[in-house]
């Protein structure tokens, strides 16, 4: 039997533990693997290929810089957020809520290895760009890079918890995913500079999609630098509203069918 | 000591009410059975023990504490086995009991809880490749893992097969044999049976009985005489032959002395060999049928 008074494991290590499971979840689920890393190589290949001699460097840096968001997206997102759904709805949510872990554990665990995996997606992107397009690169130019893309997905992140009260199914998950990221990403540039009403490019600086373009571009930029005071307020703001509404409205446990009223929430 | 105390308790869901003033306590090391059909509000009541859900009413202690308000401490103490299995299936069987194991201050080792749910062979197969059975099971050790004070195990053997369920039966009563304190739902007799010390009936979120298997036997009512009669058999006397149902008597008698009489009167009227006949209390079926059975209480829920 358990002793009331043992002592309970540290907090860093049941943290790492967390992010070493989140890590080997991601790493075993092929469709978070294709949409990080597989799909954005390809189209990075494929318009490199198509287009090498024909456009200008500055044009190849902006596309090297969409398909990182994309794939920050994708992971930091998309595959976050569904993941997340899957758990509450898979009644394992409920499960870790139930043992010692603290409950920002498992989110931290979750975010980390998300991060971790939207940073590992960026690096390759970058190193395909300089083997494929020789693309202009320094430590500096690297550093800033991993700080746009890890700040982007820490704000994409709390977007995608924020979200998930609001998806009532697995199956629900990638079409409200896709729906609120996809033109966000297609008005924000990233794949390629629009010409857009001014409110509506105006709206896009607000979301926290194009900050990150912008970041990643700007990193990759000769001369660039770190994510501008603006970008990261953006980005901060929603990471801390988002948080906010997580803290008030994030679901641990399943939806139950509607069909499930007359034994209440499908409880006997 | 006492592991839970329960009083008064009241869950409502909007009109419904699923736990209708329900009072009991559970001393530390015994194994209890709550037993009704669906809708009783078997888990209703653990989910509200084990913090998920909060009472409309009445007081809920488990290890001394309010179940929604029980730390990390507390936390370390319950093991869990909810009424669906939710596992992460990309983990092998170690990895899960690994991870979940971290999170205790004195865990069993993973090697240990392999062999008490009897998975070592599979020990490094992802869950995802693992049977319903064996998926149950892995659900049982990560409940155990911690060495919990309570283990809550709602409907554990619920959609198993036979074999299946034997195994997890044979892993509980392991668990009750190092002293642990249980509470178990079910709606299978023959589990409640076999694994309990004491046996809640729950019907429409009422109490209808209290006790332990061989008293509730008891509740049941009148005595009952059982025989197989042979085929073809004579006519029974008028008052026998309405207890006769695919060829076997079954009569809960008010008077057995004069019933036996009838039939061994028959019998030996009609040269019949009464080998096999039986006067005993009802069985547990029986009984539970008829305490949930009963007129249930106005406004409680029946699903």
């Amino acid at each position: 039997m358990a002793s009331a008074t043992a002592r309970l494991p540290g907090l860093g290590t049941v943290l790492g533990a967390q992010v070493r499971y989140q890590l080997t979840l991601l790493i075993r689920t092929p469709r978070a693997l294709i949409l990080a890393l597989a799909l954005p190589g390809i189209m990075l290949t494929v318009e490199v290929t198509q287009t090498k001699h024909q456009v200008a460097k500055s044009l190849l840096t902006a596309e090297v810089s969409g398909l990182i968001v994309f794939g920050t997206l994708s992971i930091a997102y998309v595959t976050y957020a569904a993941g997340l759904v899957a758990a509450r709805e898979e009644g394992i949510l409920r499960r870790w809520r139930l043992t010692p872990l603290p409950a920002w554990g498992y989110f931290a665990g979750r975010i980390v290895a998300a991060v971790v995996l939207a940073d590992a997606s960026g690096a390759l992107l970058l190193v395909a760009g300089v083997a494929l397009a020789h693309l202009h690169l320094t430590a500096g130019m690297a550093l800033s890079l991993l700080l746009a893309d890890t700040v982007g997905a820490l704000a994409l992140a709390a977007a995608g918890t924020a979200i998930t009260p609001l998806i009532t199914s697995v199956a629900g998950a990638n079409p409200v995913l896709v729906f609120t990221y996809v033109p966000l990403l297609i008005f924000s540039g990233g794949f390629g500079s629009m010409t857009l009403p001014h409110w509506l490019t105006t709206a896009m600086s607000y979301f926290p999609v194009q900050p990150v373009i912008h970041a990643v571009s700007h990193a990759l930029q000769p001369g660039g630098g770190l994510i501008s005071a603006r970008d990261l307020a953006v980005l901060a703001a929603w990471a801390a509203g988002c948080t906010v509404l997580s803290v008030r409205y994030f679901r641990w446990d399943p939806y139950r069918p509607a069909h499930a009223v007359q034994a209440p929430h499908g409880r006997t | 000591m006492t592991a839970i105390v329960v009083r008064d308790l009241v869950k409502r869901f909007g009109v419904l009410r699923a736990v209708a003033g329900v009072s009991f306590s559970l001393a530390e090391g015994e194994v209890t059975a709550l037993l009704g059909p669906n809708g009783a509000g078997k888990t209703t009541t653990i989910e509200i023990l084990e913090g998920i859900l909060a009472p409309t009413s009445g007081d809920v202690r488990v290890l001394g504490a309010d179940p929604r308000k029980g730390g990390r401490s507390w936390r370390a103490r319950i093991g869990l086995v909810f009424q669906a299995t939710s596992l992460d299936l990309q983990l092998t069987v170690t990895e899960a009991l690994t991870l979940y194991g971290g999170l205790y201050p004195t865990p069993r080792r993973v090697a240990e809880v392999l062999d008490v749910i009897d998975l070592t062979a599979d020990a490094r197969t992802r869950i995802g490749a693992l049977s319903g059975g064996q998926r149950r099971r892995v659900d049982l050790g990560i409940g155990i893992i911690g060495r919990p004070d309570l283990l809550f195990l709602d409907e554990p053997t619920t959609g198993l097969d036979p074999e299946a369920r034997r195994r997890l039966w044979a892993v509980i009563e392991n668990l009750a044999a190092d002293g642990g304190t249980v509470l178990l739902s079910t709606h299978y007799l023959d589990e409640a049976q076999r694994l309990a010390d004491r046996v809640i009936v729950l019907s429409g979120g009422q109490i209808a009985a209290d006790a332990s298997p061989d008293e509730l036997r008891l509740m049941g009512g009148l005595p009952v005489i059982r025989y197989r009669l042979p085929a073809p058999a004579p006519d029974l006397p008028g008052g026998l032959a309405g207890h006769v149902a695919q060829g076997r008597l079954t009569l809960p008698s008010h008077d057995v002395t004069a019933d036996l009489t009838a039939l061994v009167g028959w019998a030996r009227d009609n040269q019949v060999d009464l080998t096999g006949l039986e006067v005993g209390p009802p069985s547990l079926e029986d009984s539970y049928l008829a305490l949930t059975s009963a007129p249930q209480p106005e406004g409680a829920h029946h699903g």
